[in-house]
């Protein structure tokens, strides 16, 4: 009985894990783009990229899968999620984006933290403005996100649990099938309480990590 | 961006404004030019459950499959989230619900539905060591109730006139609430507490005391779905062949099944 639940709570945070990983992956760099567009000096994009942020953030990530995923079928003769693996690229789009635009916020504030004497030491030293950005600004600012970076990604591993709203089947789903029924197995309570175990230690993992690039980072002293 | 999500948002509204509109085009040749049936499902024994390997068995899953090969068409599995069937269906992300599904006021209003072809009850499950003092209807009224949302057992707590009803997310949940002692006693389907409550289950402190009601499954299809007359013509066929009752045995469910004509 116990080799069961293992094996099918790995597989569900295998699922999570993926969930987590692809999230990461797109939102850094899409973050990245929402923060230069919500700091542009040409009005339109700023005030339009802010309203993007606005609706993301103003609405419950539960609401955007539900959107995401459904809502494409009502108007078009096939839903483009109902292909193998559709659940996951609709929940992977839907977290994407939600967390771009988070990140996107911290990436400003990190940014916009940099002081202005930073960038003017460097025009002086005759950089160019790319170089500027990213040999200058972009390097501090990695510094300053970090801390709250590992709030955002440390919640990002729990929120995939959310996912299981479109029925994706990840580590809560796999705990929770045992109270259901699942695998000739029902009414037991363990497999739920036990999926805190590898919450508690990803994100242990994490944890370290995150301490040890901030010792690392260290160097930086502005 | 914002305005490609503002115009999914309004065309949300109206969607759900106009459910009560049929699609256009057969459904029937929909799923014949995609292929496949995808058959929406949670894990529920013994209609729908999964074997040793992995594949999808019990009386509703390989009645399925028999309907998929009538049509020509492969069977695909897929577990929903039993509170957003109707969405899975319009959304085209499911073709059926076909589990064990008691065809309510509520669901007949959601989608369009078979015949119905199984008998069910919903009863009251409380710890068995009190379940003496609880056989009757009058008995159980002011019991504080776990009754799964927008289900049967749901309905039933409100027709018996129950005040105290906590609505969860499903009916193992509803069970657990009882075990916990969270709630006194749950509301669940009659073939499910067969197969979940009393001795040798995990929930061998519960036990099964009054039926509320008596009702009946259904399978559901997307409104205005042609597929619904296919399926009620292969229910007849397959309960005059005798393959219906054959394969409600292997479950044993054989006594419960209804008639086809």
């Amino acid at each position: 009985m116990f080799i069961t639940v293992i094996n099918a709570l790995n597989e569900g945070f295998l699922q999570t894990l993926k969930l987590f990983a692809v999230t990461l992956v797109g939102a850094l760099p899409l973050g990245l783009v929402i923060s230069f567009g919500s700091m542009c000096r040409f009005g339109p994009l700023r005030w339009l990229t802010r309203t993007l942020v606005w609706i993301v953030r103003g609405t419950p990530l539960m609401l955007q899968l539900i959107v995401i995923f459904y809502v494409p079928g009502f108007i078009l003769p096939q839903n483009p999620w109902a292909v193998t693996d559709g659940r996951f690229w609709a929940a992977a789009v839907a977290f994407i984006l939600n967390y771009a635009c988070y990140f996107s916020e911290i990436f400003r504030g990190g940014v916009q933290g940099v002081p202005v004497g930073q960038q003017e030491a460097g025009q002086v030293l005759g950089m160019t403005r790319s170089q500027i950005f990213f040999k200058v600004t972009l390097l501090q600012m990695i510094k300053r996100i970090v801390p709250p970076m590992s709030n955002e990604i440390i919640t990002l591993v729990k929120d995939t649990a959310i996912a299981r709203m479109i029925a994706w089947q990840e580590l809560i789903y796999a705990g929770y099938a045992f109270l259901k029924g699942s695998h000739g197995l029902a009414g037991l309570y363990w497999p739920l309480l036990f999926t805190g175990l590898y919450y508690l230690l990803f994100n242990g993992l994490l944890t370290l990590l995150f301490g040890w690039m901030e010792k690392k980072m260290s160097y930086f002293r502005s | 961006m914002k305005k490609v999500l503002s115009v999914l948002l309004a065309i949300t509204l109206l969607a759900l404004g106009l459910t009560a509109c049929g699609s256009a085009g057969s459904d029937l040749e929909y799923v014949q030019d995609k292929g496949t049936l995808v058959v929406g499902i949670t894990d529920f024994a013994p209609m729908d459950y999964q074997d040793a390997d992995g594949n999808w068995i019990g009386f509703d899953a390989d009645m399925a499959k028999a309907f998929a090969e009538e049509l020509g068409v492969k069977v695909q599995f897929q577990i929903i989230e039993w509170d957003n069937k109707a969405f899975e269906l319009e959304g085209k992300t499911i073709d059926v619900v076909w589990n064990g599904m008691t065809l309510t006021d509520k669901v007949k209003a959601a989608m369009d539905c078979s015949n119905p072809y199984c008998n069910n009850q919903q009863i009251v499950i409380v710890k068995a060591d009190v379940a003496d003092q609880y056989q009757t209807k009058e008995s159980v009224k002011d019991l504080k109730f776990a009754v799964e949302d927008s289900s049967a057992g749901q309905e039933q707590a409100v027709l018996l006139g129950a005040k105290n009803v906590t609505p969860v997310l499903d009916q193992a949940t509803a069970l657990n609430e009882v075990k916990a002692g969270t709630a006194d006693a749950a509301i669940i389907d009659s073939l499910m507490a067969g197969a979940m409550v009393g001795e040798g289950t995990g929930y061998a402190d519960l036990t099964y005391t009054v039926g509320l009601n008596d009702e009946m499954y259904g399978v559901g299809f997307r409104k205005g779905s042609d597929l619904v007359e296919k399926l009620n013509d292969f229910f007849k066929k397959t309960y005059a062949d005798g393959t219906m009752m054959r394969i409600a045995e292997q479950y044993g469910v054989q006594a419960s099944i209804i008639e086809q004509k």
